[in-house]
């Protein structure tokens, strides 16, 4: 089946998600995950196909939909992407490929670098071969195969939606090693996942947060809040200061929005105040993030308009009649935070420095779906 | 779960399972885009590359309506089209579309509403928009808030959306905007006033009483009239019932606020977040326009969610460019801040664009200037050629070298010549190619037919034409507007004012500085400046009490004076009036909703207050019932017959008011000798009909009305005065002992006794100080903030409680808390402090005058009130 505009199954439940999406009317990086992991099942569920090549086929279709809809939520991109692995991986050892599958997830650089790329290869291989269990393409019954295949195939697409619903969990399960008592700890923004890393650690660490306000969103405040409010010692301070109360901090703990492949990370404005100032007094910076962030685009920072400029209003009042007119306002929501900033990785597959992200990127995605 | 998302999308913006609609008028009614929307209506005008109508309906879909109808005149057929061919008509939008093309009679917008009302399409609560919308308001939440509203108050019958912004801000218009009177506490709009740019306006009148009965208004000339209504069902029918109402703000609005008779309501939703503007004129074209490009409607943006489907990069500085490659820009070319280019696109050698939009595949010649140029789809504009602050229709072709100087229209199609020099606010069209097809082209309708005359007028002035537009063109020139030739129009669209609305005009020769400039000062910040709200209160009581204005339902005696004194000769006739209806009606036994419309009306017809209307009523009630001396049962029996056939008349005159109808019963009973006696029974018989309650009598009792105050001494009517009231107090009584078939006995031996009766108003008003303190001690163990409730409900003169009054119960509550015993007599010493530091407080609001003129003297008191309750914490 040719990628034609004949609509996609579940059709209409992709059109509400991307009107969502590009209306802002889902914002967030795991609010926007999890939405697409439940459009992408639908799909998957509604499909027609004799076999894989037909149904990776639809899910890229809804896939570009979605991420042409609003390229500036990375985790759209991302789950459509794990999602394909995923079904990739699942039909592999369904049809019970042998060699190639079984080293599948063991990769380590040497065999990277001897083996090149070897997931064209695998990916390539199976096509010709067939099973008793699943017969692709049959001309009786086209649709066997894919009654045969879903089951397994909505249990990939579970996995997925798993691994969301339990990622602050799994991020915050080490933070008691990296967070020790009496440590002053300095955070920006309100990231559910650092959230619930520091309120992890507070469990069995007395230590205190400083929360820089985040102007101006000021979501700096609900964090501050929602920290307080879990018993952990808490400072609220303008972003202004966070340079001068830099030599007091042991830690910087940021959330990210997205991180690219190359080990940056795109993280709420303010951010990358806060990264350089640990850098001039050497202080370590922590980001912690769910595995579904990372993102296999690496020349984000060239690209002018991946902040996401908001609207000015929280910056200058349009109430401000004659100013308005005669002042250009800029709002940037997010701002990239390059990889030599950044000391550590925490996500829910462990702890990573910045280089080796391209590493995670690859064992999360197939490389053929880095474009959709 | 799959449905999931779709399903609860519908869940939250319309609760209970209805259908949101959405009413767009979609013709402006109005020629101020003339000549680019001559053939094509305005709502196809593109702004930022994406039609006007475009932007309704992603403004409307991002509130999660549903059904919209759109409403469109003039070509109709454009307009359909333009909707069938959209993204919009897909199934997957969720949205339903459907035009409906109204009579060609249409001219304003309460035609329109006319028309809607006679099609029946309006099941339920629904947004009314024009169709040339720029929002990302939540409308969803002004309609959830509309709801809840209606649900306590059924006359709430509409919530105008309007946005803060400053007196002068570029996207608010100055040619036609509006003056708000809010009540800030609950957002209803308690006047409203239009204000035109020219001439300035230097004064507002308002309605007295509004201060009368709202402690708190605010004045406000900040706003930006959204054009965003959410309308309750009866809306269109109001327009239909009153064919007269022609613009909504103007006439519908200022209509249902000033007339006393519908009793309907308005509110205002101030946004907050979020931005919403009307492209009304070419002014506000380019001011929302700069506003899109400037990202104030984020997520509508050109490279986030542009409502035409194009993909735009965002760039440094707000510049936007076509995604797909097809923009082709020289090396040399200059492209400045805030400005969008389209695709396939080319801009050559040296041109310089500066905050300008331009279309899809326009080319931009060497060396050609842009500034705040609007330039639509296929457009070519010269080498060298200037255009500033203009708009440049489609497909024209800008000759080399020409200059368009700020203010020009071009429209559709237009060619200039090479080297032309256009004149400033010049508006350019095509000329028709050939006279039979124009014809055709007529006979499509009115509005067609209209501009054919229009162009014929255009036509035949082309003498010096031929300069100004160079050779091998093929436009014609639009004579200037002068301000002698608009005798007919109305005063928005005189020439002066319409300036004001006008793309590149300055208007700063026009004469708006003067008395305009303080007054709207004054207006603005009547807030914190009560001198200024004291100066319009004082001219709106003058013109009150000058013509006959509509202060009516107002009670106090010194208003009925004044009005007395203004319409005497009004109030004559319509005595005269009300009482051969009335006498019509008693005669041939109307129904009482019929005669109540009669007196409405008559009322409307000469003007007078409620209560004239009210003593009308009840005197003929009172006169019609037959004297039968001697026998008490028929004579009960009689007036109760007439009570009970009338009596509801008198609340359905246009308001209810018992306390009122007692005391002009009173009056009436006593200025007419023999029907004195009367007085008892008809009151007796009103209270049985539920007409009059018992606090009604008691509140009418306590009045210094009731007791004869401001009535000449010794005169008759005074003597009468006493008697009522002594029966009054009589009543009472017998509430009290609670034996009411006593008292219908007794009061028949009405010349009797007036001893008793004038002990028990002594005896009265300790036993209302008991009830009063048992209510300050119960609210007191029930908290302290209750107490802020109780001087209101004790009495009901008291301003309302505010913050400083739970600041002072907060004082005392320590020691409260500490000793039990106490309690009572901190409990009555908080109380009076709280309520007199309520009144010390009140000059800081400007609005209560009452208020202000015994705050000095109780301010002390106040004081000495905190400190008594201070030391008796220290005794404990």
């Amino acid at each position: 089946m040719a990628p034609d505009p004949t609509p996609i199954p579940g059709h209409k439940a992709v059109e509400t998600l991307v009107a969502k999406l590009r209306r802002r009317q889902i914002v967030g990086s795991r609010q926007a995950a999890l939405e697409t992991v439940l459009v992408l099942r639908q799909v998957v569920s509604k499909a027609r196909f004799s076999n894989i090549q037909q149904l990776i086929v639809i899910i890229r279709e809804a896939g570009r939909r979605l991420v042409e809809a609003q390229p500036k939520e990375h985790t759209v991109g991302n789950t459509v992407r794990r999602v394909l692995h995923n079904i990739r991986e699942e039909y592999h050892s369904a049809v019970k490929v042998s060699a190639p599958t079984s080293s599948r997830n063991v990769y380590t650089i040497s065999k990277f670098v001897l083996q090149g790329q070897p997931r064209k290869q695998t990916v390539g291989a199976p096509k010709s071969e067939t099973t008793a269990t699943l017969k692709e393409d049959d001309p009786d019954d086209p649709d066997s195969f894919a009654r045969g295949i879903k089951p397994i195939l909505m249990e990939a697409i579970q996995d997925v939606l798993d691994e969301l619903e339990t990622v602050y969990d799994n991020v915050s399960k080490t933070a008691k090693d990296h967070i020790h008592s009496d440590e002053i700890i300095l955070t920006i923004g309100h990231s559910r996942t650092v959230e619930a890393f520091l309120k992890s650690a507070g469990h069995t660490r007395n230590y205190t947060v400083i929360v820089a306000e985040t102007a101006p969103s000021y979501s700096g405040h609900d964090m501050a809040r929602a920290l307080s409010a879990a018993g952990i010692s808490t400072f609220l301070v303008p972003d202004s200061s966070i340079y001068a109360i830099m030599s007091r901090v042991n830690k910087i703990i940021l959330g990210a929005h997205a991180i690219l492949a190359n080990g940056g990370l795109v993280a709420i404005t303010g951010s990358l105040l806060a990264a350089t100032a640990a850098r001039a007094h050497s202080t370590p910076v922590v980001v912690c993030a769910g595995q579904f962030k990372l993102t296999p685009l690496w020349n984000l920072y060239h690209d002018y308009g991946a902040l996401d400029f908001a609207d000015p209003s929280s910056v200058l009042g349009f109430e401000e009649g004659k100013l308005v007119e005669r002042v250009d306002v800029v709002n940037p929501y997010y701002d990239y935070v390059g990889p030599e900033l950044v000391d550590v990785f925490i996500t829910n597959d462990g702890d990573h420095p910045p280089s080796s992200v391209y590493r995670l990127i690859k064992e999360t995605y197939d490389d053929d779906d880095h474009e959709l | 779960m799959p449905p999931k998302s779709s399903s609860g999308n519908e869940k939250d913006i319309a609760e209970e399972d209805e259908v949101l609609q959405a009413v767009i008028l979609a013709d402006s009614f109005n020629k101020r885009f003339k000549p680019l929307t001559v053939g094509k209506p305005r709502c196809l005008l593109p702004i930022c590359n994406a039609t006007l109508l475009d932007w309704t309906f992603e403004s409307l879909a991002l509130a999660g309506v549903q059904e919209i109808f759109v409403i469109c005149r003039s070509y109709a057929d454009q307009v359909k089209a333009a909707i069938r061919d959209s993204k919009w008509s897909k199934p997957s939008t969720g949205l339903k579309i459907v035009p409906i093309v109204t009579a060609k009679e249409t001219f304003s917008p309460g035609d329109a509403m006319r028309d809607i009302y006679t099609h029946q399409i309006i099941t339920s609560d629904f947004v009314l928009v024009t169709g040339d919308l720029v929002s990302n308001v939540r409308i969803d939440e002004v309609v959830r808030v509309h709801k809840e509203r209606r649900r306590t108050n059924k006359d709430a019958i509409m919530t105008m959306v309007v946005k803060e912004s400053g007196a002068t801000h570029r996207t608010r218009s100055r040619g036609e905007s509006g003056v708000y009177v809010l009540d800030p506490n609950t957002h209803e709009c308690l006047h409203y006033e239009p204000v035109v740019g020219y001439p300035a306006t230097s004064r507002v009148t308002m309605p007295r009483e509004i201060l009368a009965e709202h402690p708190e208004v605010e004045v406000r000339y900040d706003f930006i009239d959204c054009s965003i209504d959410v309308c309750s069902v009866e809306v269109p029918s109001l327009f239909q019932d009153n064919f007269d109402y022609g613009d909504i703000r103007r006439d519908f609005v200022y209509g249902v606020l000033t007339s006393d008779l519908l009793m309907k309501s308005v509110h205002c939703y101030v946004v907050k977040d979020g931005y919403a503007a009307r492209v009304a004129d070419t002014r506000s074209y380019d001011a929302v326009s700069k506003d899109i490009l400037s990202r104030w409607t984020f997520p509508l943006v050109p490279d986030d969610n542009h409502p035409g489907g194009h993909q735009y990069e965002h760039l440094r500085g707000n510049k936007y460019i076509a995604k797909d490659n097809s923009v082709s820009l020289s090396r040399t070319c200059k492209i400045g801040n805030n400005t969008l280019i389209g695709s396939h696109t080319t801009i050559s050698a040296n041109a310089s664009v500066h905050a300008s939009v331009i279309g899809q595949r326009c080319t931009i010649g060497p060396g050609a200037i842009l500034r705040d140029a609007y330039i639509f789809d296929d457009t070519h504009v010269g080498a060298g050629a200037v255009v500033e602050g203009s708009i440049v229709g489609a497909r024209v072709t800008l000759g080399d070298g020409c200059r368009v100087p700020r203010g020009c229209l071009i429209a559709d199609s237009v060619a200039i010549g090479a080297n032309a020099k256009l004149r400033k606010f010049e508006r350019v069209s095509k000329k028709r190619e050939a006279r039979p097809q124009a014809a055709g082209d007529g006979s499509d309708g009115d509005d067609e037919e209209d501009s054919d005359s229009e162009l014929e007028e255009v036509e035949a002035n082309q003498e010096d034409a031929a300069q100004i537009i160079g050779r091998d063109s093929n436009a014609l020139v639009w004579p200037h507007p002068s301000p002698d030739d608009d005798e007919e129009l109305d005063e928005r669209e005189s020439f002066y004012n319409q300036r004001l609305m006008r793309i590149g005009d300055t208007a700063s020769d026009l004469e708006l500085s003067d008395g305009g400039s303080t007054t709207s000062a004054s207006e603005t910040e009547t807030e914190s400046d009560f001198s200024g709200m004291h100066g319009l209160s004082r001219t709106s009581s003058a013109t009150s009490a000058s013509g006959p204005l509509s202060s009516a339902v107002d009670p106090s005696a010194e208003t009925s004076a004044i009005h007395t004194l203004s319409s005497a000769a009004a109030e004559t006739e319509f005595r005269s009036e009300v009482a051969q209806s009335l006498e019509r009606a008693f005669a041939e036994g109307h129904s009482v909703d019929n005669a109540a419309v009669e007196l409405k009306t008559l009322r409307m017809a000469s003007n007078v207050p409620l209560r004239r209307v009210r003593e009308a009523v009840v005197g003929a009630i009172v006169d019609r019932v037959p004297l039968v001396p001697g026998d008490a049962a028929a004579q009960r029996a009689e007036i109760a017959k007439i009570v009970r056939r009338w009596g509801p008349l008198v609340d359905k005159i246009g308001g209810v008011d018992p306390v009122e109808t007692v005391e002009v019963l009173q009056y009436h009973c006593a200025a007419a000798g023999p029907r004195l006696p009367l007085f008892a029974q008809v009151l007796a018989q009103l209270y049985q009909q539920d007409l009059v309650e018992e606090e009604d009598i008691r509140a009418w009792h306590a009045s210094p009305a009731a007791r004869g105050e401001g009535v000449k001494p010794g005169s008759a009517l005074l003597e009468g005065l006493k008697k009522c009231w002594a029966i009054g107090a009589k009543m009472i009584e017998q509430f009290e002992s609670e034996e009411e078939e006593e008292s219908e006995e007794e009061s028949e031996e009405e010349s009797a006794d007036e001893k008793p009766a004038r002990e028990a108003p002594a005896a009265k008003p300790p036993a209302k100080e008991d009830e009063s303190e048992s209510e300050e001690e119960s609210d007191e163990e029930s908290g302290s903030e209750e107490s802020e409730d109780a001087p209101a409900t004790a009495k009901p003169t008291a301003p309302k409680a505010a913050a400083v009054s739970s600041s002072s119960s907060q004082t005392s509550k320590p020691a409260q808390t500490e000793s039990e015993d106490s309690e009572t007599d901190e409990g009555s010493d908080e109380f009076v402090s709280g309520e007199e530091e309520v009144s010390a407080e009140a000059p800081a609001k400007p609005t209560t005058p009452a208020a202000t003129v015994s705050s000095a003297p109780s301010a002390a008191p106040a004081k000495a009130a905190a400190e008594s309750s201070d030391e008796s914490e220290e005794d404990e």
